[in-house]
């Protein structure tokens, strides 16, 4: 047995819990969960019915734990896990499954076949077999936690000029961005770039919020490789930047798998009571709309609006209502995509699959479903609260030419707040006229 | 003029793409040599020097040019 391999299986038996191994032993065969997945739906294939993909890992442990198919594997379909194997259960759970958790849901049994797809991962994290990239990426993100002094003040240097921008555009010369500020009620972890600080910052200082900006970006790549020890490595920042500032809540932006770990994992990582509360920034937003602690002009908005339910902010984190309230507020005519909520069907950019240039083809295939949908709508700009859902969702509107704008929750509110300027990129009165700006992806 | 091996054009990317494509043309060059890069993404201030610590590439050069945008070189290094 070469050394990946062991690693490999080192790595199943140490996440083998009740959950994994139900899931691991309950299949009944009957593919309901078939229709369920978004690859099946657009491409009706064997190979993209989940009970199919989860087969791969069952029958590696079949081998590995049960003694007659150890002795005549043929006779149970079970398989001794070598390097080919390895290699294809790895591109199995990275390229043919975005963890969205609709075959769950829709299974009689519950099986949670995303759960074994994330045990692969972590199989081949762990075996070095993961997609470079991914590694990469949480690698760079965990080296800013360990030195933050490297990049901090190039990062403070470029709040200071979005803070100018953003008197600028409210014409409120006391407006700011406030960074490590002890004892704030509220931590605010954007994404990286400006797209995701300008706008929140407009809301928190309209609402008069007491809050302070993270110097760490919430997205956690570590998730994604379902490798634990990186995903806590990263998430270590920002939980130990909110304990040393004092704060009452972390604050997570439009970022579907980055509010899912923090709302549900982060606090099972860390086996312990916070003191502090994890929300998302929609959560947010539609408290100020209730409290009346900003205005919106309900009118704002004309066109017609559908909204994408992130499978991480709504499936998989109980996001389902608020984007609503908030968007029925902001937007004269809201339609609902068919079917929606916890029942929504996955854009297919997600699951890390967005920085995985070398599957872009079957990310964009397995779009199909969504552009359907957005396209039955007949709404021209579509919403989505999570950054990977709108770059999947860019990629398929040009490539499925639906011709639609994508745009974030918070955008659509600081429009709707009648700015005295509008914010970089928001110049045009509507959002479907004007000069668009285009966003290049990989 | 720089002996640069490969200019890239980041503009309009958003992260992590910058990081992502970085990533992919680092092969693309040869030990010792160089790229340059033009991003217009605030968050590269940070993401570069992260990626270029994490994976032991040497960031040569990082600055903001009065276009509002964001230059870059990295050797690689192994």
């Amino acid at each position: 047995m070469t050394e990946t391999i062991e690693l490999a299986l080192k790595t199943l038996e140490a996440q083998l819990n009740q959950p994994l191994e139900t899931a691991l032993e309950a299949c009944a065969r009957c593919g309901l969960c078939a229709e369920a997945c978004h690859y099946y739906r657009a491409d009706a294939k064997v190979e993209h019915i989940p009970a199919f993909r989860a087969e791969k890992l069952r029958s590696v442990y079949r081998y590995e734990h049960d003694f007659l198919s150890r002795l005549f594997p043929v006779w149970t379909g079970a398989k001794k896990l070598d390097e080919p194997t390895l290699a294809s259960l790895t591109e199995i759970a990275f390229s043919q499954c975005t963890l969205c958790r609709r075959c769950t849901v829709n299974c009689p049994l519950g099986v949670d076949t995303p759960l074994m797809m994330r045990a692969i991962r972590a199989m081949a994290t762990a075996s070095g077999a993961a997609p470079e990239i991914l590694v990469m990426l949480a690698d760079s993100a965990i080296e800013k936690g360990k030195d933050p002094s490297f990049f901090k003040d190039l990062f403070l240097e470029q709040i200071t000029e979005m803070e100018e921008q953003l008197r600028d555009v409210t014409g409120d010369p006391t407006a700011t961005i406030p960074v490590e500020k002890q004892g704030a009620k509220i931590l605010y972890v954007p994404l990286a770039g400006a797209h995701t600080i300008l706008p929140p910052a407009v809301v928190f200082n309209a609402a008069k919020e007491d809050w302070t900006l993270s110097i760490f970006e919430a997205a956690n790549y570590g998730v994604f490789l379902a490798d634990v020890s990186r995903a806590k490595q990263v998430a270590k920042r920002i939980v130990d930047e909110a304990s040393r500032l004092g704060v009452k809540e972390i604050v997570i932006a439009e970022c579907g798998h980055a509010y899912a770990s923090y709302r549900w994992d982060v606090p099972n990582w860390f086996a312990g009571q916070f003191d502090f509360k994890v929300r998302s920034l929609i959560e947010v937003l539609a408290d100020y709309i209730r409290d009346g602690k900003i205005k919106v002009d309900p009118t704002a908005i004309p066109e017609g609006v559908t909204y994408h339910d992130s499978c991480n902010l709504a499936r998989n984190g109980g996001l389902i209502e608020e984007p609503r309230y908030v968007l029925k507020n902001v937007v004269k005519d809201f339609r609902e995509m068919t079917p929606n909520r916890d029942e929504a069907i996955c854009c297919g950019g997600g699951g890390g699959l967005v920085a995985l240039a070398e599957y872009a083809d079957r990310r964009i295939a397995a779009g199909k479903p969504k552009a359907e949908q957005i396209q039955k709508t007949g709404a021209k700009v579509v919403v989505a609260a999570c950054e990977n859902c709108r770059l999947q969702i860019g990629d398929i509107n040009e490539h499925y030419n639906l011709n639609v704008k994508i745009t974030a929750i918070t955008d659509l509110v600081v429009r709707a707040m009648r700015l005295p300027k509008p914010l970089p990129g928001m110049e045009a009165e509507h959002l479907f006229e004007g000069e668009e700006v285009t966003v290049e992806r990989g | 003029m720089s002996d640069t091996k490969l200019s890239l054009d980041f503009k309009g990317l958003l992260c992590p793409m910058p990081v992502v494509k970085l990533a992919k043309a680092i092969k693309e060059i040869q030990v010792g040599e160089t790229l340059e890069a033009v991003a217009t993404d605030p968050g590269v201030m940070a993401d570069i020097p992260a990626w270029t610590r994490s994976t032991g590439h040497e960031l040569v050069s990082l600055d903001k040019r009065e276009d509002k945008t964001f230059k870059f070189v990295v050797k690689r290094v192994k």
